[in-house]
């Protein structure tokens, strides 16, 4: 399903060969002139296959672990000493040089008199210590890197898990942004943190003490003098500039996203500002939003304008110390040549390390802020539990019944009161009533995405919440109101209940909902790739689609939700013989928002206030002269009205 | 900085179509008294200037020369970054230089005061710090003003194009090409030259060297190439890893995407395993990338940061053996330190600037394959303003078939082009109701498309009051006429806005009264900030009953003359099609209105119904003169009648005409 890196991302029917990837996110594909260097990439890769991890909607002992940057990288408690101890040599191996050099000014380099032997021993000292810190640094790419990986990996499958387990009432549409940066934004926000700043940030701490010993033990007093000008400027103009160009940032990133929206919204509204002649206007709208985009980077520009020269500026200072104050003690014979030499080049390197430390700091902030945020959402329990002693449902045959039924989304607000009702096995159930009737709850309470605060939904005598979720849903058939389709192929999202279904099932299932001639138009067939959740089909095709899996499923039990928008005929005319294949012999929930659906169902009931109002056959509810005949009495005259 | 919207429209020679509406704006008025300026910007102030300069149109020129005027549009700041970052560079190079002086004639020989040197080193990091900062910040205002001019020339660019373009193109791609194509040119164009001057430095500083000793300085620089060598190769073999890694991140959010919008789907079939395997399946692919990105970094990264290093190493060697036969001061050695740190910088950005400049070639040819796209729906140079139109309209042996024009890269698909309409004819007279209706895929809704000149016609002519729409401006056309479409396009701005959105300095009364005709009022007073509401895309969601009647009051504040309704009610359950139906008729009152529909329940009062089948019309009559006719309309009337009856089948389908939806578009 995910093969493939190049997809460009057409969309349209036939847009792409089978397989190709699509990415559906802001991500553009990949530019063609890197493509080679990425199929050239590809061909190391090894070949893996799917991953085998398990579900349970029971938490593991591990997975209710509080979690904390420190409990995923103990882990691997091997990789991470050895990242240790590499850091360790780096700081040390890196900041030899300059003492090196220092040793060999003092004792071998006297004009006319030097000891060329140890400058030799020196030198080889020297590039002995790069050779050193080069291969330690090589070593520590690559362990960080693949322990930042590794822990990464298993956070996005452990979050994930946890999604999985959550009940419906988590996905709300306002908490689906939410969950998309928890799991992508928040977790690359770790990965950079253990990737390399955290390695950073012990290598350059530790290359500060290093130095800041050197320099100790080769003159305290210059030393002391050094530290006192260098390092205070030094920190506060870098925090200064870590806080201005944040929010620089912040505004540069808020910037240029209404840039782009902005364009978005004009490209896809293209024929409303046309007929509307906006588009001058637009040009000036535009050109402000750039505007104040191009303001926030010139705000950001004028900081690094400052900072930059700014810390070289201090560079200079502190050289212009060790030659003032060093210079004038080794005229006093306070301090060697060769020491000198060591703080102008010790006080170089003291810089780097600065600025790192207080960016990787950032950086550091953010991960915490994403570990605790990721963390509030592992807090979030599921609200339909399953019992940790349930046993697998049998087979169906097929008997629903509802006793004495309580629901509210909010407990003090009743949705549903005291409900009794028994649906006969084979039988199909029509629900109608007004919007926010209730009738869409009950179907919820059928498939336990939500479970009554009151009274019992049995389904052969079996308590819902008795029974595992899996056994239940996998015997359950549900078509919502709106059809939603994956990323993928046709087939995929046919045979999305039993992804390993053989051939002949998959187009069984298209026979028998009438999808065939669909299929035979399309460019590759069943293996035709819908993108953007199938938004190339036409929302009757769809629903034909939505239909077949839930055929391919072989429900027990079905649950439809019809959809409210309008079809044209001819699709109306087809997704009602494929009801007719589909209701056979299966005992049906039908949530009917038109009267003519509901009157293929055997019985029907009205829901009203949370009530059943009413319940029996079409003819019999017509004869009975309540809701349900004055429902069907407007009805039919506003037909012939028109 | 701040302009008026007089300065605003007059824009240069390749808009010179529109301006003539404009410069008459003041005086001119439409039949319903509407002001012809409601169609130039109004309500908005510009606060910064239009781009002085745009892409070199030639294409047979380099990218580089095409990209030219907007360089040179900014030479001031050009020349500034340059000629000072110049400055403070070879100012910075001549701090190393005293340093070796001050410790070999004031420290070891005592020839020169010290404090000489330290007041020169003050002085010239001073100057250096000053110049440092004038340079960065003229090349920073470069760069940004450079991405200002390529977005604004490329928005002004897209809005001049005609539907075929936007029918080709992905708006996705283009965001895509707006957003990070244009940062690569733009980071090229500004970063390039200043990288050079670095490079420059690296020479002078080379030079400073050669002139302490010629040896030594050969020696320190014998790894400066593999510095060069090694940031180069680093990049490209970077570069294919991120966007690799980047491609497989996207699918990882595509999976979370999809598991939570599909939920429902996920939990009612218990493929919560399926789906986290998924998930795995494409972590394990994030991992592996971000692996291979480690291993390649760290074939490099120690390589380069530790080359300099063993430059150092051999500085100390062969300095050493120099200082002890006298040929050579120590504080040459501390120079040539700060000297091949100095120089560590530029070669590793020169390995930079080629790619980068692969990449912005790349990236260039992209952006400028969208600004040689030229309109193809364009005004005449003759073209004549539409004023007080009576709404008369009339096609007259219309022919049409879409995606005749070139093609570039673009292209979404191929494919014959077939005509859609051909020899179509009819008259609408002032004030007229006129229902098409037909199959997906007839042709029905092309007519409207070619009447507000969306598209132009093959052969034959559209005649707007007797003119020919091609010999009338855009512009003038298109606010007489009011557009409703089956899906209502909401802008993420106030519903206040959104309905004076044909007409910015539209008064609150004006906004207000058109809602309440439209049945919109209502409900929009009981939401949280009123007409002050934020919706669209990143605002408030209204179903499509709500959406739809905002487009009507949207239309009617526009109180054009000429209506067009293309299956304004097609995606609405009945309720809200009711709803609607009252708004539209509303606005339909008085005007000239062609309506595009497939639910006959919406049109039976129209003055005239068509027909249409193939691009012809095979039909036309009132509704109960077709009725009583037996034909076509007769049939499809019955089985939608039938249909909403309910499901009881007599089964005469012999004689049924169906419309079936087509999936086949035009």
């Amino acid at each position: 399903m995910f093969g493939g890196g190049g997809g460009a991302g057409w969309g349209g029917l036939g847009g792409g060969p089978p397989g190709a990837a699509q990415p559906g996110m802001p991500f553009g594909g990949i530019p063609s002139e890197l493509q080679a260097g990425v199929d050239l990439l590809l061909t190391q890769e090894p070949e893996r296959g799917e991953s085998d991890v398990t579900f349970s909607h029971q938490p593991s002992a591990d997975e209710k672990r509080r979690l904390s940057l420190s409990g995923l990288l103990k882990v691997y408690p091997g990789m991470l000493a050895l990242a240790l101890l590499l850091v360790a040599i780096i700081a040390v191996a890196t900041q030899l040089g300059p003492w090196l050099t220092e040793t060999a000014i003092n004792h071998g380099m006297q004009p006319g008199h030097g000891n060329f032997g140890l400058v030799v021993i020196l030198a080889a000292v020297y590039l002995a210590a790069v050779a050193v810190s080069g291969a330690a640094q090589w070593g520590q790419v690559r362990v960080t890197g693949r322990l930042a990986s590794w822990v990464m990996n298993d956070l996005r499958i452990t979050i994930f898990r946890h999604l999985q387990r959550l009940s419906l009432d988590f996905f709300t549409e306002e908490k689906a942004g939410v969950v998309m940066s928890r799991m992508t934004s928040d977790i690359e926000n770790l990965q950079q943190l253990l990737q390399d700043g955290l390695a950073q940030f012990a290598v350059q701490g530790l290359t500060m003490l290093v130095i800041t010993w050197f320099l100790f033990t080769t003159n305290t007093r210059l030393a002391v003098i050094t530290i006192v000008v260098v390092i205070p400027p030094l920190t506060l103009m870098s925090i200064w500039f870590k806080r201005a160009s944040e929010r620089g940032y912040v505004r540069v990133r808020d910037g240029i996203a209404l840039v782009l929206a902005d364009l978005s919204e004009s490209l896809s509204g293209v024929r409303v500002v046309t007929a509307h002649n906006r588009q001058r206007y637009n040009v000036v709208k535009h050109r402000n939003i750039v505007g104040e985009y191009r303001d926030a980077n010139y705000f950001t520009g004028r900081l690094n304008g400052v900072y930059g020269p700014g810390s070289q500026l201090l560079g200079v200072v502190g050289q212009v110390v060790i030659l003032a104050v060093g210079g004038n003690m080794y005229l006093h014979h306070q301090l060697s040549l060769g020491a000198l030499f060591a703080f102008f080049l010790y006080v170089n390197r003291f810089f780097q390390p600065i600025q790192l430390l207080v960016q990787q700091y950032n950086t550091y902030q953010q991960g915490q802020a994403s570990v605790i945020k990721l963390r509030i959402l592992l807090d979030n329990e599921p609200s339909v539990l399953e019992a940790p002693d349930a046993v697998d449902l049998p087979p169906i045959r097929g008997r629903i019944r509802f006793e004495h039924v309580s629901f509210g989304y909010d407990p003090a607000i009743p949705v549903l009161e005291d409900i009794d009702l028994t649906i006969e096995p084979g039988e199909t159930m029509a629900f109608v009533g007004a919007t926010g009737a209730g009738k869409s709850t009950m179907a919820k309470l059928v498939t336990r995405f939500y479970d009554p605060t009151e009274g019992r939904v049995l389904i052969d005598g079996y308590d819902l919440r008795a029974v595992t979720m899996k056994s239940l849903r996998s015997q359950l058939g549900v078509v919502p109101q709106e059809p939603f389709l994956f990323a993928g192929s046709i087939r995929d999202n046919i045979s999305f209940a039993r992804p390993d279904a053989p051939d002949d099932a998959v187009w069984d299932a298209v026979h028998k909902v009438g999808l065939t001639d669909l299929i035979a138009r399309l460019p590759y067939g069943l293996d035709t790739v819908v993108h953007e959740r199938g938004q190339s089909l036409s929302s009757g095709e769809r629903q034909l689609v939505a239909l077949a899996r839930a055929f391919m499923a072989q429900p027990r039990v079905l649950v439809l939700d019809e959809a409210t928008s309008n079809l044209d005929l001819q699709s109306e005319t087809m997704i009602e013989a494929a009801l007719d294949v589909l209701l056979q012999q299966r005992t049906a929930v039908l949530i009917a928002h038109r009267l003519s659906t509901a009157m293929r169902a055997d019985r029907i009931v009205v829901v009203g206030d949370g009530r059943l109002l009413e319940l029996g056959t079409h003819d019999e509810l017509v004869a009975l002269g309540g809701h349900y005949a004055e429902m069907y009495a407007t009805w039919i005259s506003q037909s012939h009205a028109a | 900085m701040s302009t008026t919207e007089d300065q605003v429209t007059g824009m240069p020679a390749d808009d010179d179509e529109t301006s003539g509406a404009a410069s008459g704006a003041a005086t001119q008025t439409t039949a319903r008294g509407l002001p012809l300026a409601a169609y130039v910007p109004m309500g908005i102030t510009s606060n910064y200037k239009r781009p002085k300069a745009t892409v070199d149109p030639d294409s047979s020129k380099t990218w580089l020369r095409r990209a030219f005027p907007i360089v040179a549009a900014h030479k001031r700041s050009f020349f500034t970054a340059i000629i000072l970052s110049f400055v403070g560079l070879v100012l910075q190079v001549q701090i190393p230089d005293l340093l070796n002086h001050a410790i070999d004639n004031s420290l070891v020989r005592h020839t020169v005061p010290l404090h000489f040197y330290v007041d020169w080193v003050i002085a010239l990091g001073l100057i250096g710090g000053v110049a440092g900062y004038l340079s960065r910040t003229s090349l920073y205002k470069m760069a940004y003003a450079i991405e200002f001019d390529l977005r604004n020339g490329i928005y002004e660019h897209l809005t001049r194009m005609s539907f075929p373009f936007y029918d080709r193109v992905q708006s996705g791609q283009l965001i895509s090409r707006a957003n990070s194509d244009i940062r690569s040119v733009q980071m090229y164009l500004t970063f390039a030259p200043l990288i050079l001057v670095q490079c420059s430095i690296a020479l002078v500083a080379f030079g400073y060297m050669l002139s302490i000793n010629v040896e030594l300085a050969f020696i320190a620089m014998v790894t400066m190439p593999f510095i060069f060598w090694s940031g180069m190769r680093m990049r490209k073999v970077l570069f294919p890893v991120s966007w690799l890694i980047q491609s497989r991140l996207a699918e990882v959010a595509t999976v979370v995407d999809e598991n939570v919008n599909g939920v429902r789907v996920v939990k009612s079939f218990a493929a919560e395993e399926q789906q986290l395997r998924q998930l795995a399946t494409a972590a394990d692919r994030v991992q592996w990338g971000y692996i291979k990105d480690a291993d390649l970094r760290a074939r490099f990264s120690p390589v380069i940061q530790n080359l300099s290093q063993v430059g150092l190493a051999l500085v100390l060697l062969f300095g050493g053996y120099m200082v002890i036969h006298g040929t050579l001061g120590f504080g040459a050695i501390l120079a040539f330190n700060a000297y091949l740190l100095m120089m560590q910088a530029p070669f590793m950005m020169l390995g930079m600037l080629i790619m980068m400049g692969q990449r912005a070639s790349a990236s260039a040819e992209r952006i400028y394959e969208i600004l040689d796209e030229q309109p193809t729906v364009v005004d005449r140079p003759e073209a004549v303003d539409l004023t007080d139109s009576r709404g008369d309209v009339r096609f007259e042996n219309v022919r049409f078939a879409y995606g005749t024009e070139s093609r570039v890269a673009l292209s979404v698909e191929d494919g014959g082009n077939p005509d859609v309409l051909s020899d179509f004819n009819l008259h609408l007279r002032s004030g007229e109701t006129v229902a098409l209706v037909g199959r997906t895929g007839s042709g029905k809704s092309t007519v409207a498309r070619v009447l507000a000149r969306f598209y132009d016609v093959t052969g034959g002519a559209v005649y707007v009051d007797d003119h020919d729409v091609r010999d009338l401006t855009l512009t003038s056309l298109r606010a007489n006429i009011g557009v409703v479409l089956d899906e209502p396009f909401l802008f993420s701005v106030s519903i206040r806005d959104n309905i004076a959105y044909g007409r910015p300095d539209a008064k609150k009364e004006e906004v207000e009264a058109a809602a309440q005709a439209a049945g919109a009022d209502g409900f929009i007073r009981h939401l949280p900030a009123g007409y002050d509401t934020v919706v669209g895309e990143r605002g408030y969601t209204l179903s499509g009953g709500q959406r739809q009647r905002i487009a009507i009051a949207r239309a009617l504040v526009k109180n054009a003359p000429i209506i067009l309704l293309d299956e304004a009610t097609a995606a609405l359950d009945s309720e809200s099609e009711r709803h609607v139906q009252e708004a539209i008729a509303e606005l339909c009152r008085g005007r000239t209105t062609l309506v595009i529909a497939h639910r006959l329940a919406t049109i039976t009062h129209a003055d005239c119904i068509l027909v249409v089948e193939s691009g012809l019309v095979v039909e036309s009559g009132r509704h109960e003169e077709l009725l009583r006719k037996g034909g076509r309309y007769a049939s499809f009337y019955r089985l939608q009648l039938r249909e909403q009856r309910g499901p009881e089948r007599e089964d005469d389908s012999e004689s049924v005409v169906r419309f079936p939806s087509s999936v086949v578009r035009p």
